[in-house]
């Protein structure tokens, strides 16, 4: 097929966009395994939970649905300190089965009280910006789409920060490297533990208001999509590699893009798994993960 | 520690309870005597708000029926109550085998209606045909439902458009009526051919229509050139580069063949994402409230294959009928029945009446009546005004017609038009100012 130069960047600029949602969601889940060692399965459902929480203020309040953010991060960040202070925590070290179990039941309770609440019809919004694009070369990029890709940025840049330069982030960084001498120097891992899903959550939060903004429709069991291929990215970029989570988010967003455009639609979630097999086939630890224990 | 335990046993009974794909019976008779029809319809998942529709439309039929004293059975000399099972299928094969599974072995109904989804539908066939219950399908649109030969489909019943029907007649239109129009407009010869995108799911369903069009442009040798075929996986959300790729096509129109939550993204995307100036056709699982209100102001001029509409009625012989389905579900249950609700509807009717002709509960006899029915149409459209089966392959073959999106300022949203057939429609197709022809 013959590509020219604006339709090759159209397709990248999909590729960026998906792989932003992709990567906000990879990064919350790839935290949360850092930290825990746990995989929570019902990541999915977390964003599904933040466009649900986007929805109703956008109803409620009319706000532009980016500030809503404000409101959808910090929900989910409560939301995910609740889920592992009472789901979690209390099975922690009895057995990789009771977390799966958990996680897996959660899938299953979160959809159905969204459902309960919100019921089960699909819902859409639209964004303010919607009519706004902005010409690059040939290319009319509508300006929604720009302003994901900057929040994504932004996010990480603030989520990096957080890590590297504050006590706190130092602390879940020790934790995440040896959890038994993180806790001999006197750190809280439990707190960490806390600090950790609460803010895996609240980047599923932001993933679920751009999910929104973009006019994407949503119901209660439209998370589980983006959840698989979040863990594909996961184990692509390595457990618990935040940079792991960014290169892959990004690698399987214009990956999948460029499937669509060449071999067709019904390829695109098996591009995910073929990358994930040729990755680790060369890497068994993924991108930039450590060995394992 | 025991509090932990308690903690994850009560876990595991919640998963449990909502994994078990329950089967729900609506209360039986004192006598122990009634018809006993199992409703498929997908009450959980995705799929669940066509799911209530069918389940609901099932009950207002069963409850008018009821009403009137029931279904009278020669053989056993008196009229007997329906009542209906409801079988979940949670959207899923998995969840439909379950829930037939269960409905015919322990509720042990008399028939089967309902059947969302081609591909829900498909995974239980053969559990039908083991048990030889005539199933009445109303939801599914693909014709191998009661075409393969890999499973005795001699007890089951097509009440929905194939979509051989409603592929057929929309490319017929396309050609008849969009054509045409474009030429005009912008001055090409008659001959120039039409060129056609195909944006359809990657399923039963989607094939079905994608290989509608293609015979129906072979078949009648239509001037009408498929420029693009685009496939996409059932729940996908994200059409962006799909419609980069038709867009690189050139093409006039783009036919879509998915449901209302991929209808939308695929219309709002194309207009506002991809700037595809073009005309789209969806089919009719769209014509719902939802899709109106989804979809906004970028479904203006785009048309709609359908059969059923929550917003304009055909005049003629079923008018008063479809108005009466509306209204009595609205003030029942609130909101639009929908389209599958609609033959759901109209096959527990179905059901009732083959029991009436057999005389008899016998599920052999039954089938046999249901295969020699000629029943007035009821709220449908139905050719030659009857609700009958072809003898090859069991289907119904009802009057479709096209509707085009138009912007109602009072309501803030499109409304159809009935565009074709010539004698129901109610305005000219209309080319909008923002189209843009191919250049090819």
């Amino acid at each position: 097929m013959e590509i020219g130069l604006d339709i090759f960047l159209q397709v990248v600029v999909w590729g960026l966009y998906a792989g932003c949602i992709y990567i906000l969601l990879a990064t919350g889940l790839n935290l949360i395994f850092g930290v825990m060692k746990v995989v929570n399965f019902a990541h999915g459902q977390l964003l599904m939970i933040g466009a649900y929480v986007t929805f109703s203020f956008f109803v409620l309040t009319g706000f532009n649905p980016y500030v809503l953010l404000a409101a959808s991060v910090p929900i989910l960040i409560i939301l995910g300190v609740s889920i592992e202070r009472l789901c979690f925590r209390p099975i922690m070290g009895t057995g990789k089965l009771n977390e799966i179990f958990i996680s897996i039941g959660l899938i299953y309770i979160l959809e159905n009280v969204a459902a309960m609440i919100w019921t089960d019809e699909w819902k859409v919004i639209k964004s303010p910006f919607e009519a706004i694009t902005v010409t690059v070369g040939s290319m009319k990029i509508p300006v929604d789409y720009i302003i994901i890709i900057i929040t994504t940025a932004v996010t990480l840049v603030a989520l990096y920060l957080f890590l590297k330069k504050s006590r706190l982030g130092l602390a879940v960084r020790a934790t995440s490297q040896n959890r038994k001498a993180a806790m001999l120097v006197g750190i809280n891992v439990e707190r960490m533990d806390m600090l950790s899903f609460g803010i895996g959550a609240g980047l599923a939060g932001a993933a679920g208001t751009l999910w929104v903004v973009s006019g994407q429709v949503f119901n209660p069991y439209m998370g589980s999509v983006p959840a698989v291929k979040a863990f594909a990215i996961v184990i692509i970029g390595g457990l618990g590699s935040i940079p792991g989570a960014i290169i892959g988010g990004l690698l399987l967003g214009i990956a999948e893009n460029f499937t669509v455009f060449t071999i067709g639609g019904a390829w695109k979630d098996a591009i995910a798994f073929l990358i994930l097999i040729i990755v680790l086939v060369l890497k068994p630890t993924g991108l930039f993960g450590e060995k394992a224990e | 520690m025991k509090l932990q335990y308690a903690f994850l046993l009560i876990a595991i009974v919640v998963i449990g309870a909502f994994l078990s794909g329950c089967t729900q019976q609506q209360a039986s008779t004192a006598s122990g005597q009634a018809l006993k029809i199992g409703v498929v319809a997908s009450m959980t998942g995705p799929s669940s708000t066509t799911g209530k529709d069918v389940w609901q439309s099932a009950e207002l039929a069963a409850d008018e029926i009821n009403a009137k004293g029931g279904v009278y059975v020669k053989e056993l000399g008196k009229s007997v109550p329906i009542v209906l099972v409801q079988g979940d299928d949670e959207s899923t094969r998995e969840g439909g085998q379950k829930a037939v599974s269960r409905m015919l072995t322990q509720d042990n109904v008399d028939m089967l209606v309902g059947g969302f989804s081609s591909a829900v539908v498909s995974a239980h066939q053969s559990m039908v045909a083991e048990h030889n219950v005539p199933y009445i399908i109303t939801g599914a649109s693909t014709p191998v439902i009661t075409r393969r030969t890999d499973v005795n489909t001699s007890f089951m019943f097509h009440h929905a458009p194939t979509t051989d029907d409603s592929g057929s007649q929309t490319t017929l239109f396309i050609d008849e009526g969009i054509r045409p129009a474009i030429n005009e407009k912008f001055g090409y010869s008659a001959d120039r051919p039409l060129r056609l995108a195909v944006l359809y799911q990657d399923s039963p369903y989607g094939k079905g229509h994608l290989e509608a069009v293609k015979n129906t442009i072979s078949n009648s040798s239509l001037n009408i050139k498929v420029v693009a075929e685009e496939s996409f996986k059932m729940g996908e959300s994200d059409f962006r580069t799909a419609l980069t790729s038709i867009k690189s096509a050139d093409p006039d129109v783009v036919y879509v063949a998915a449901f209302l939550n991929e209808q939308i993204p695929i219309e709002t995307q194309a207009m506002r994402d991809v700037d595809l100036k073009k005309i789209f056709i969806a089919i009719e699982p769209n014509d719902d409230p939802d899709f109106y209100k989804g979809v906004g102001k970028y479904g203006e001029y785009s048309i709609i294959q359908s059969r059923f509409s929550p917003y304009t009625v055909p005049k003629g012989p079923t008018e008063a009928a479809t108005k009466k389905f509306v209204t009595d579900f609205d003030k029942k249950y609130g909101g639009f029945p929908g389209m599958m609700g609609v033959a759901t509807y109209e096959g527990v009717y179905i059901g009732a009446k083959a029991v009436e002709n057999a005389g008899t509960l016998n599920k052999l006899a039954v089938r046999n009546a249901i295969a020699d029915l000629q029943m007035p149409q009821m709220v449908e459209a139905m050719k030659g005004q009857t609700i009958n089966f072809s003898r090859d392959f069991r289907e119904s073959k009802f009057d479709l017609t096209m509707e085009q999106l138009i912007w109602d300022p009072a309501v803030n949203e499109t409304r159809p038009k009935i565009v074709s057939p010539q004698n129901l429609k109610e305005t000219g197709f209309v080319l909008p100012d923002w189209f843009v022809p191919a250049k090819a």
